[in-house]
Parts: C-alpha cells; structure tokens; sequence
C-alpha cells in the first residue's frame, strides 16, 4: 500500500521536525504556521485599455469593436488578408453572430463535434472567452460541448470574441469571481475540465534562443474586444 | 563510488558523484558551451529584473508566497488526503510512489493495464528526476518528448541542462545538423525553419498517442485541480488530444486554495522568463465531461515522494520544498553563469540543485555540490518564494564537514587555519612567512601560477598578493586598537 507508506512518511516528518523545531508535550499539536490571507484585486481605473495595451506587448492582434456586427466585419477582413477559408468555431452566443456573418461570405464554419484532425485543418479557430485579464493580458477559455480545447490550438490563427466588461483586472479578480458563489471553499464542480489562459500566440526559443511564434499552437491571436 | 544505500534516481548519463572538478573543467573548456551560456544567461538576468521591477508589492508577494508554502507543508498530510478527495471526485485516479522505481514501475502498470504503445510527454523535472523516458522504453512504450528544448535533446540523446531552457548549452547549427541526420530535414539555418520541421513532425505525435504524461506546476487541494504553466501549447496538446493523461509530481507542489495562484503564477512567470504572464496556464480538474470533444477519458496522477520526506523532516533544510523551479536561482549564480548544468551532475543544477540532490541521492553522493557556490547570496535575494539558499548551503556544508566527508588535505588545511587565525603571534608569523615565500609565485603584481595541490586556486583566475605592510600594522599606525573600533 504506496498510498499509506506515503502518508506515514509524510507524518512521520512532520511529527519528527516538530519535535526538533519546539518540542511540544506529548499529546499537544504543534503550532502550524496560519494560512494567510490573500490581498484583494488590483484596482485599474481602465481594464480594457491595459488589456489592449499589454496583449498587443506580446504579439496579439486587437481590434476594439462597437458591435458583434462590426466585430463580423474585422473577423472576415483579417481571414481574407490570410487567405483562410475554413473555420472551426464554438457554439456559443459571442461568437454565433460572427459565424453566421463569415458563413453568409463564403467561409466554410465548422462547429464542435469534429474529429480532431479536421480542426487541425482549419485556417482558423473562432472561439470566445469567458473573461479577460487585462493585467497579463489573457484571455480566460472554459472547456465544454460547446467550446472545444482544440480550437484555439490546433489552426494557424485564433480569433477570439471578448465582451470588454469581462475585462477583469488581473488573476485574483478572476477568483474573487468564481469564489463569489461558494462562499466555504470551491468545490472541484465549480470547475470546467479545462480552463486555459491564454497570453498571446505560441512560442518558444528553445532553438537557438531565438523567439518563434507559433511554436504548437497559433502562430497568431487576434481578439475583437466588443464593447457594446 | 559511494557505500550509501543505492537510491534508484538517475544522475545525468555519463556523470559519476565525485567527479564534478572535471566535469567543470570539462565546461570551462567547452568555447560553444561558454558562447551559449554568455549569449543566454545574462538576457534571463535582464528579463527577470524588469519584470520584477514592475510589480511594486514584490516583496510582499514574496512573503506571502513563502507562508502559503510553509502552511501547506506543515500539514501536508490533510492537504494530500483533500487533494486526493478533489481528485476521485471528478473521476481522476490517485497513485502514490515512495521512489523512483515504484513511480516508474506504477506508471509502466498503468500504461499496460490501458494498452498505451505511444505516448506523448510535456517537459516535466520530476520525470527527468525518476528516469522515467529510459524505463519506459525498456518496457516497450514509445515516448516522444514534446516541448521543443527537449524534443532536440531527445533526438541527440543528451539531457537538459536548465530547468526552463533545457537546451541552453546547444547552439542553432547543432540543431540544425541534428534535424538533417535524423529527420532528413534539409539543413536549414533559421529557428523558424527548425521549428517549422519540428511542429509538422510533432503534430503527427499528438494526434498518434494514446497517452499524454506531463508535470505539473501547482496541484489545488480544494478542487483537485492540475495547474500547468508553458509557452509553446505542447502540455495543452498533450492534456487535450490522448485519450489517457498520466500527470506525474512531487508531493510538494500541492496548494491549498485555486486563488492562491493569483500570488504564484505571478511569482512563477515574471522570476522564470521576464513575462507578465506565461502564454499558456491550464487548470486541468477531471477528465473530459460528457459531451466534450477532447481531453483525456482518463485522468491519473501520481505523486511522488522520493526523498522529498527526508527533506520535510528537516526542520533546517525544509524551505526547500518551497521551490517552484523557476531557475532565477540558477540565472543569477555565477557559478552556473560559467559552468552550465550538466556540470553538476544532476537532474536539478544550480543552487537550488545543490540543496535538492541531497535530498535526492543522500549526502555522500552529493557531497560537492554545496560548495558549488560564491556565497554571493544573489539566489537568495531572487527567489520567488524566498528561500534562504546561501544559509541552506552552508547548513549542508557543515553536515559535509560533520559527517567527515571532506578530503584529509581540506580537514588538514582548515585545521591548520584554525590554529594560525586563533593567535594573534601564530598569524603574524604565519603572514611574514607567506609575504617571503610568496615571492616565488608573484609576476606583474599577481599570483596566477601556483603549481601542485593548490593549482587550482590560480587556473582561472588571479589571486591578489598580500600587502606588503599588513592591515594590522597601518591600522595600529593610524592609532587604532585590536579589537576596538575606529582610530
């Protein structure tokens, strides 16, 4: 049993450097160092102009948008500049307005359900994002039915819809969030099977220490920042 | 070779306890290794210090970072038995491994038990720690590493040399002469290009596997989820595209709340590459749910013990277990600036690597690695999570002394120091001694030649000679006293 021998092993430490650390009478629990509390959330007094300012620092296309409609328009006129004519996309409110505009101008729209080597196919992954982070600029993508891990990985570009009041300031602001419902701890079922955050496209510079973009993933993340 | 009990971890292939001087020397020698390092190092320095620079609570984060770390370790049991809970109730397994044998033999298990043939891996320290890529080749699974730094190493049959940069001491023509012989790729000169071969032949990979195995950055106690942290997107292809997932950590890396990454990706991102954050965070809780089109249908982790115990029971060397293998630690030493990571002979180099080896192999084995190290303290000030590391290494070079694993020449010469520094006559008379025997080895105002045993001290470097009048005197001279403050 590797599961008790580990926690035995584990305990045993634990008993062992109490005792050399401040001796305790028998039967006394040792003192254990409190779990602090964590600060609150920056306050930024303009999330959605940080957001773009630091996503276009790491390579991210942004285009602010007034209305889905207006977003449609740039998403088509950035997969025309490429010459991208199938897209995978996510079903879901943010991005069906924009999918049904690409399908009307010829682009060929693939939803969830494919295999997986058909979204490696695609030109384009369309997707939207659950929240942004303005401080990292990141965007925040659950996983579900409707909204494939794939998609924003597998094709060469990845074009995200973001509604700009899901533009949080930074990474504790998002947990305030999700913890806002379950005020005694998160349960585990409070999380998809895959929340990513993604800061801009692919890279690396493993090779040679020089910096590549799309070194998996996309090679490019435009995001349109809708505001209305 | 050592007498202590074998301790089934794999130091780098080709290096022996015992022999770090040469392979130092080794490294100092090596112009492409040295023309790496000065090309790579001080860019990770400079990235680090604006990233830092922009984050006015640094310190503070610091701090809070080293108390979570602190609180989780000292009941570690409750948090592992709350993970393990989180775990199993999103349909993932929990293994548990005391060494390296029973992770590889638990994991090798699993994978027969699955009909896994093929899998696919995330760079991962703890599976370089338990020899895991050779293991399960010996067992007939196919392993492709996945991260590109590994992937070349893979294909060369070497080992990474940096926590985060693993292929730091390789130059672009290397890999570029790799891809031609054992791709037959066209001999391409520009990392887009080589990146280009790999990416095509590693898509193949992903969509192949049945398995993905991958390390795991920070694991959440209260929902069981897996927090991993890359650039490249080969973990996030790795989790998503297999149908099994086999994540592999220590014991260690355990926190207790999801929001206590808001203080930790921080920390980890700007000390490791200078970014805000890093391109790719996934928190992985379960395996895929019904209905969705990708990630794993098996979720199995295994923690993994392996001497991390010997350190919680230290009260003196606990803090270690904090480490969050950023490699700021190994950036700012000049020790690792010029000797790289494979001199040290260990999965884990740098100063950091000097304080977990130990731990890893027993102290005999690792003997030389604490004095690896100016002392210049410049790790201590850059860790993340504030590990005290010049104290921790001079902790283990006292238990070296201690335990009288060091040569009779140093037991003799420290001996010998003691007795001179002790006397106030014994060192007057041992400094006009050395004033006229070092007569011999001075030119042009050095001592840069000196020959037999102390060889060394002057191979690379210089030694200022001692003055002439000693402080003493000039001190007296000035109207000081011994031993009082100023004149």
């Amino acid at each position: 049993m590797s599961r008790e021998a580990v926690l035995g092993r584990v305990r045993a430490a634990l008993r062992s450097a109490a005792a050399v650390a401040q001796p305790v009478p028998a039967g006394a629990a040792a003192a254990v160092p409190a779990l602090p509390a964590l600060p609150d959330h920056q306050v930024v007094a303009d999330p959605v102009t940080l957001f773009v300012e630091r996503a276009r620092a790491v390579a991210t296309t942004v285009e602010i948008c007034a209305t889905v409609d207006d977003a449609a328009v740039q998403a088509a006129a950035w997969l025309a500049a490429r010459g991208a004519r199938r897209v995978v996309a996510w079903d879901d409110p943010d991005v069906a307005t924009v999918a049904v505009r690409l399908a009307a101008g010829g682009i060929e729209v693939t939803p969830p359900g494919v295999a997986s080597d058909i979204v490696a196919q695609a030109d384009a992954g369309l997707t939207g994002a659950a929240w942004g982070i303005a401080e990292s600029a990141s965007l925040v993508l659950p996983a579900d039915p409707q909204r494939p891990r794939l998609f924003s990985l597998l094709p060469p570009l990845h074009v995200a819809v973001l509604r700009a009041g899901r533009i949080l300031p930074d990474l504790p602001a998002l947990f305030e969030h999700l913890q806002a419902t379950h005020p005694s701890g998160l349960p585990p079922a409070a999380l998809p099977s895959a929340l990513a955050f993604v800061s801009g496209p692919s890279r690396s510079a493993d090779i040679g220490l020089v910096p590549v973009q799309g070194a998996h993933g996309p090679m490019e993340v435009a995001v349109l920042v809708v505001t209305r | 070779m050592s007498t202590e009990p074998a301790i089934p971890v794999r130091p780098l292939a080709g290096a022996r306890p015992g022999d770090m001087r040469a392979r130092l020397a080794q490294a100092l020698a090596d112009p492409m290794l040295q023309t790496a390092l000065g090309r790579a190092i001080p860019g990770f320095r400079r990235m680090r210090a604006s990233a830092v620079a922009e984050v006015p609570e640094w310190e503070v984060l610091r701090r809070l970072a080293a108390h979570i770390k602190d609180h989780t370790l000292a009941v570690l049991d409750r948090y592992l038995e709350q993970f393990e809970a989180a775990v199993r109730a999103r349909g993932g397994v929990v293994h548990w491994a005391a060494d390296a044998a029973e992770a590889q033999r638990t994991i090798i298990d699993l994978l027969r038990a699955l009909g896994v043939h093929q899998v696919v891996k995330s760079k991962s320290m703890v599976t370089e720690e338990i020899g895991l890529n050779a293991a399960l080749e010996a067992a007939g699974v196919r392993v492709v590493e996945t991260d590109l730094g590994e992937y070349v190493l893979q294909l060369a049959g070497e080992a990474p040399s940096h926590l985060i940069a693993p292929m730091i001491h390789k130059p672009i023509e290397a890999v570029s002469e790799l891809f031609a012989v054992a791709l037959g790729a066209p001999r391409y000169e520009r990392a887009e290009d080589l990146n280009r071969v790999a990416r095509a032949a590693l898509r193949r990979e992903f969509l192949a596997a049945d398995a993905g195995i991958t390390g795991v950055n920070f694991a959440v106690a209260e929902t069981g989820t897996l927090v991993i942290v890359e650039n490249e997107g080969n973990a996030r292809l790795v989790t998503s595209c297999p149908r099994v997932h086999v994540a592999v950590l220590g014991i260690e890396k355990l926190l207790p709340r999801l929001a206590d990454l808001g203080v930790f990706l921080r920390l980890l991102a700007r000390s490791a590459t200078g970014q805000r954050a890093s391109v790719y965070v996934s928190l992985l809780t379960g395996p895929r749910r019904s209905g969705e089109a990708d990630g794993p249908d098996e979720l199995h982790v295994v923690l993994v013990d392996n001497g991390r115990t010997r350190l919680l029971a230290d009260p003196d060397l606990r803090e270690a277990l904090r480490c969050i293998r950023c490699s700021a630690c190994l950036n700012v030493c000049p020790v690792f600036e010029r000797a790289g990571g494979h001199a040290y002979g260990s999965v884990y180099a740098g100063p950091i690597g000097a304080v977990l080896t130990p731990a890893l192999w027993g102290l005999r084995p690792a003997r030389e690695l604490p004095f690896a190290s100016t002392l210049c303290g410049a790790c201590g000030e850059v860790c993340p999570v504030s590990i005290d590391l010049p104290r921790l290494l001079l902790e283990l070079r006292a238990r070296v002394v201690r335990e009288g694993l060091v040569g009779r020449p140093d037991r003799l010469f420290a001996r010998l120091w003691t007795l001179v520094m002790r006397s106030p006559t014994r060192l007057t008379l041992f400094g006009a001694l050395g004033r006229a025997l070092q007569r011999l080895a001075v030119s042009e105002g050095r001592i840069d030649r000196l020959r037999g045993p102390l060889a060394g001290w002057t191979a690379h470097r210089a030694a200022p000679p001692l003055a002439a009048v000693p402080f003493r005197v000039r001190w007296r001279a000035r109207g000081g006293r011994p031993g009082r403050g100023r004149p």
